[in-house]
């Protein structure tokens, strides 16, 4: 293996350096952004309870109102009465919560979980975090207790009807999850998202406000639905956009402050342009690039205060919405590339420092490594169907090269005419080692997002949003999280006869029958086909009571002010329906790979070659294999998803095809929503394995399930290639009801070494762009650099690994989640 | 062969079809490793090519041992594996020299006992190298022949690249040059890329080394030089502790290629990668344990780029772009 770690990949190198102490060869031409990193690295994070303590004051004071005017009136309280934040070196003012690295808590959602929260989050095994003993009091005594029983989450738990209950939660307060039609609605108030920036740096809030005065000034004085509930919309709107420049002018007052005491001249002078700019955005539009950031930024920062996105609110497309005041200033002689890209980076420090809380057990497993997705979008095309691509694009992409963080998650987009400068940048980038950006391919998001009902221009000015979704920020709407769903547990529940080992004789699926009496492979299809069904069905159900209770739970009268449909017909962007927007849900498949190579091996060894019989296997998977050594590497070597093999190929997608034909059957006419079949996990394969006993796969108790849409660990063995043919063959293209797919490839760095690798890196992706396939993300790392870290996590701190759709450090995730990285195929090509 | 049998029919021994291979030719590649080769090159890192018939291969680290498994035993219609020492099989490679079905090997749920080589027909193994054609298509990669020395089997090597060229799949092919004149010269015209190893220049040490003189190597490398001008030629060089690493010999070939002025040079670190598989046939490891001097080898590129300038490949890892 020599040959393979001579090459080391450049962030590899930089680690090395590192740990040799050398100084980074980035720190000097970013000086001020290591300043500001090296404050709080390494530090564990801390909660923050100041937004959950005014907002529950607030709360206290409103009840009998409508919603979204108490929402707006308790972000004005917080706004009036967060600590406000100046950090030394910074750039760009606004933040959620105290310096370093913090997190901030929304018990309007899991409130209910609080208690034991604070107890349990200081030492819990995966992304643990601090709290003082005084806030930890405050959180018991005055914020957890008034939720109680108000909470989502308590009332989804009390409303799902008893057949879906039992597949969603193991305990009657649904504290604990079956992993099984598992829901992700109570921690987070909606599915990921992405704010119009470019509307709020046009225009500003004051702007928006004078809309929402207008509006309201023409009310007819006698309707019921425009005096019961556009007014109080409109009331809310204006009261938040008046909170927002509230809480920016305080910024304002007490950067002028500090630069009246400050000794050095140029950082005064700093300080004095802050304050202005605090001034004037984010209610007045922006007229120059500093002001561009700083209007962006705070209406990101504040836009987390108002409520918890699914993974944290994206930012767009930077590269676009920025343009005009990046080009404007370098005509004008008054920012520099090196200066622009120091203002960029003083907003990726504060992503780096906010963390995205996961106070509930579940919500932890699910987002390992405090992971967040605040997809930064660049490339792809014009609203009118050009390449996008521009210098700003380009310097982002050289900024991801050389911010030593993994913030923010970047994501460029990718179409059939993307200039080849821009490919090889995009290449380049990867190959740092990093995983950035993440692609996403137009080839496939704008026509299916066409055939769901928007026009060309809306969907061609999509913006990538959270781990692989796609917004369009004006025409489609909100939804709560979906389920994600553990299909290897159908498995286990055909060869069960309805049962899981875990939860003993209780009847969780159907009673299909007893394998053993089945006589051909169509009985076992069958079979699996109705365990399939009822967790579509259980997976629905629930959706449908999550989307009725949403409205009753949540507002978002800022997040609704920046929308054009909430605007133009004044309701909530939370409300159920929005006339005219398209409402795109999902629903997870968890384990494809585990799923597809289970059946392989049934089918062919069971049932075609009859090298085993249908006792003997349950036998072998009731032992876990253990003593039955021979059955399982027999079973090991069916054919397998992720090796462009027919056999494999066609069953998995005749697993799809059951959830995109329920998906057309009951989303949109049944359930109201799009809800479609996605095949993203986050981290959560490796929770949703540890429930799911041995598989015919040759997968042993408890072991992670298969990743989004990658093969199963190692199960790989033909090359890259291949996992991108599988596939591509494993969808469906003639349907519609289907979303992103997540796949992970990774490269050691002798397979893309020099411009030829370089070369061979973009054809790559250009085959990829062809098939019209999802996304794709690249991991460029040696195995051996993930076993030295794991023995000595000091030493790699900033190793940054990609998985399940975003970056995290990898000794930040548990031995766990390092161990699944490890084992997946490595792609050397020697 | 018979002249009826068309291309697409055709049969030859495969021991290994590999995709995403981007380190034989240009763009993204799928290699079709052909059996048999006229040299016993020591250092040689695929031992499993050398013979033309199959060969039975016994990997111990798959194995799951004879008291979990046992099958092995059972299929053996010879009565030829036994329990060994450390409950592994033991094959007695003698009395299983002549079995053709390799009972065996069917019967090993793990792949530890595996058989390298099989009968395919072109068809079988185009329809193979056409899964990737979507990867071929963006990075003008495509097909590379290897081995073993992929011209032995002349008729099978020949209808490949005709079918192939057939099917707009651009070929390429790596070979040690060790065939008969003529094969080179019927197989040229299909090709887009020739990868051709130049191992020595001295025919007696060639011979000592590899089992064969070079002069027939040489010989051949110059018709594909002189008489097909188009046809680009990367001569590639494995670099071989005791054999070939010293001065002497790697400007001797460098000045060889020189004044063949299309010519590409590389040169190939020896490695170690190949050990495995000797073990795995129950072999002797030729080359035992010795590595390459990667200072030396560094020395000897600079040596070659010193005659041959930019013709000379090397590996580098591209510096950030500041």
């Amino acid at each position: 293996m020599t040959q393979v770690c001579e090459c080391r990949s450049p962030q590899e190198q930089r680690l090395q350096d590192k740990i040799e102490g050398k100084e980074d060869k980035f720190r000097k031409s970013h000086s001020r952004v290591f300043k500001l990193l090296e404050r709080f690295e390494g530090q564990k994070p801390r909660i923050d309870i100041e937004r959950a303590l005014y907002f529950t004051e607030s709360m206290k004071e409103t009840e009998g109102q409508p919603l979204v005017l108490r929402w707006a009136k308790a972000l004005m309280h917080v706004a009036k009465n967060i600590t406000v934040t100046v950090q030394d070196d910074q750039l760009l003012l606004g933040r959620a919560g105290c310096d370093g690295r913090y997190g901030i808590l929304y018990p309007e959602l899991d409130g209910d979980f609080l208690d034991i929260a604070v107890r349990d989050l200081p030492t819990r095994a995966t992304s643990p975090a601090t709290i003082t003993p005084e806030d930890a009091k405050r959180v018991v005594e005055e914020i957890a207790p008034y939720w109680k029983g108000k909470t989502f989450h308590e009332d989804l738990n009390r409303s799902l009807p008893p057949d879906v209950h039992k597949l969603t939660y193991d305990d009657p307060e649904g504290l604990i999850s079956r992993f099984i039609v598992n829901e992700t609605a109570s921690f987070r108030s909606s599915i990921q998202w992405v704010h119009d920036y470019g509307k709020i740096l046009r225009r500003g809030f004051n702007d928006i406000k004078r809309e929402a005065e207008e509006k309201l000034a023409a009310l007819d004085p006698m309707s019921c639905k425009d005096n019961c509930e556009k007014r109080p919309f409109l009331e809310a709107v204006i009261i938040v956009s008046e909170a927002i420049v509230l809480w920016a002018k305080r910024h304002a007052v007490m950067a002028r402050a500090m630069a009246q005491v400050e000794q050095d001249p140029v950082r005064k002078a700093e300080l004095l342009r802050m304050a202005d700019n605090a001034d004037r955005v984010p209610g007045e539009p922006a007229r120059d690039f500093w002001e561009a950031c700083q209007s962006q930024w705070f209406t990101q920062m504040f836009s987390r205060m108002e409520q918890k996105t699914g993974t944290t609110i994206s930012n767009g497309r930077m590269d676009q919405y920025f343009y005009p005041y990046y080009l404007a200033d370098k005509k004008a002689g008054k920012i520099n590339d090196a200066q622009a890209m120091e203002l960029l980076e003083c907003m990726w420090v504060g992503m780096a420092e906010f963390i995205d809380m996961y106070i509930s057990p579940t919500g932890g497993a699910f987002n390992e490594g405090y992971a967040h997705w605040e997809a930064v979008t660049v490339g792809g095309q014009t609203p009118d169907g050009r390449d996008a691509s521009n210098e700003l694009t380009y310097l982002i992409l050289k900024s991801k090269r050389e911010f030593p963080l993994h913030y923010p998650d970047l994501a460029a987009r990718i179409h059939s005419r993307a200039p080849e400068r821009y490919l090889w940048d995009v290449a380049e980038t990867i190959k740092y080692g990093s995983g950035f950006p993440k692609l996403i391919n137009d080839e496939e998001v704008v026509p299916l997002y066409v055939s769901k009902g928007a026009t060309f221009e809306e969907a061609l000015d999509y913006a990538v949003s959270g781990c692989t979704e796609a917004r369009m920020p004006n025409r489609d709407t909100y939804t709560s999280g979906g389920a994600y769903i553990n299909f290897a547990a159908a498995v286990e529940m055909v060869l069960r006869n309805g049962r899981m080992k875990k939860y003993g004789d209780q009847v969780l699926g159907v009673e299909t029958g007893d394998p053993r009496s089945f006589k051909t492979w169509e009985e076992f299809w069958e079979a699996y086909k109705t365990q399939h069904l009822l967790f579509l069905k259980t997976a629905f159900h629930q959706q449908y009571i999550i989307n009725k209770l949403r409205a009753q739970h949540f507002a978002q009268p800022m997040g609704s002010a920046m929308h054009d449909l909430c605007m133009k017909h004044c309701i909530d962007l939370h409300q159920e329906q929005i006339p005219e927007g398209i409402n795109f849900g999902y629903f997870e498949y968890m384990g494809l790979g585990t799923v597809v190579d289970s059946l392989c091996a049934v089918k062919k060894f069971v049932f075609e070659e009859k090298k085993i019989t249908m006792d003997k296997l349950i036998e072998a998977i009731d032992a876990n294999f253990e003593g039955y050594d021979d059955i399982k590497a027999l079973l090991k070597s069916a054919p397998c998803y992720g090796n462009n093999d027919p056999y494999a190929d066609a069953i998995g997608k005749e697993i799809d095809k059951i959830s995109v034909e329920f998906g057309g059957k009951y989303s949109m006419h049944d359930l109201g929503i799009h809800n479609d079949v996605r095949y993203v996990p986050f981290t959560s394969h490796v929770p949703f394995g540890k429930v799911v006993s041995a598989t015919p796969n040759g997968r042993t108790d408890g072991f992670p399930l298969s990743d989004g849409s990658s093969a199963s660990h190692g199960a790989d063995v033909n090359g890259p290639t291949a996992v991108l043919l599988s596939n591509y063959n494993t969808k469906n293209m003639g349907m519609r009801d289907r979303a992103a797919r997540m796949l992970n490839i990774k490269f050691t760095p002798k397979c893309v070494e020099g411009d030829e690798g370089t070369e061979k890196l973009v054809s790559f992706i250009r085959t990829f762009c062809d098939l019209k396939l999802w996304h794709v993300q690249f991991n460029v790392l040696n195995k051996e650099t993930l076993l030295k870290a794991q023995k000595d996590p000091n030493k790699y701190r900033n190793l940054i690994v990609r998985i399940a759709g975003y970056s995290a450090y990898f000794v930040d995730l548990s031995p766990d989640l390092q161990n699944d990285l490890i084992a997946r195929t490595e792609h050397e090509a020697l | 062969m018979s002249q009826e049998c068309p291309d697409s029919q055709q049969k030859g021994m495969v021991f290994n079809i590999q995709k995403f291979s981007v380190h034989d030719g240009p763009g993204i590649r799928t290699i079709v490793f052909l059996k048999g080769c006229a040299l016993r090159c020591r250092w040689c890192s695929n031992p499993e090519s050398q013979l033309a018939e199959p060969d039975l291969a016994f990997n111990a680290g798959r194995c799951l041992g004879v008291s979990k498994c046992g099958h092995c035993i059972v299929a053996c219609p010879y009565g030829a594996i036994r329990l060994g020492d450390s409950d592994l099989p033991v094959i007695d490679r003698k009395a299983c020299a002549d079995c053709q079905d390799k009972a065996c090997a069917s019967a090993c749920p793990a792949q530890g006992l595996l058989v390298y080589g099989k009968m395919r027909s072109v068809d079988d193994v185009l329809s193979v190298v056409e899964q990737d054609m979507a990867f071929y298509v963006r990075s003008r990669g495509g097909l590379t022949l290897s081995g073993g020395e992929p011209l032995l089997q002349k008729d099978f090597a020949l209808a490949l690249l005709r079918e192939a060229h057939e099917r707009h799949i651009r070929c390429a092919i790596e070979t040690c040059g060790m065939v008969p004149e003529a094969t080179v010269r019927a197989a040229a015209p299909y090709l887009r890329q020739v990868l051709f190893d130049i191992k020595h220049l001295d025919p007696a040490v060639h011979k000592a080394q590899t089992g064969m003189s070079n002069e027939r190597i040489l010989a051949n490398f110059r018709i594909l030089a002189e008489e097909f001008p188009d046809l680009p030629i990367l001569a590639r060089t494995p670099v071989i502790p005791g054999f070939n690493d010293n001065a002497k010999t790697i400007k001797a070939i460098a000045e060889f290629l020189q004044p063949f002025s299309r010519v590409e040079y590389e040169m190939l670190p020896y490695h170690r990668l190949g050990t495995q598989k000797y073990l795995f046939l129950d072999r002797q490891v030729p080359m035992g344990d010795v590595q390459l001097n990667q200072k030396k080898m560094r020395i000897l590129r600079d040596l070659a780029q010193s005659v041959l300038g930019a013709r000379l490949h090397r590996p580098k890892e591209k510096t950030k772009k500041a």
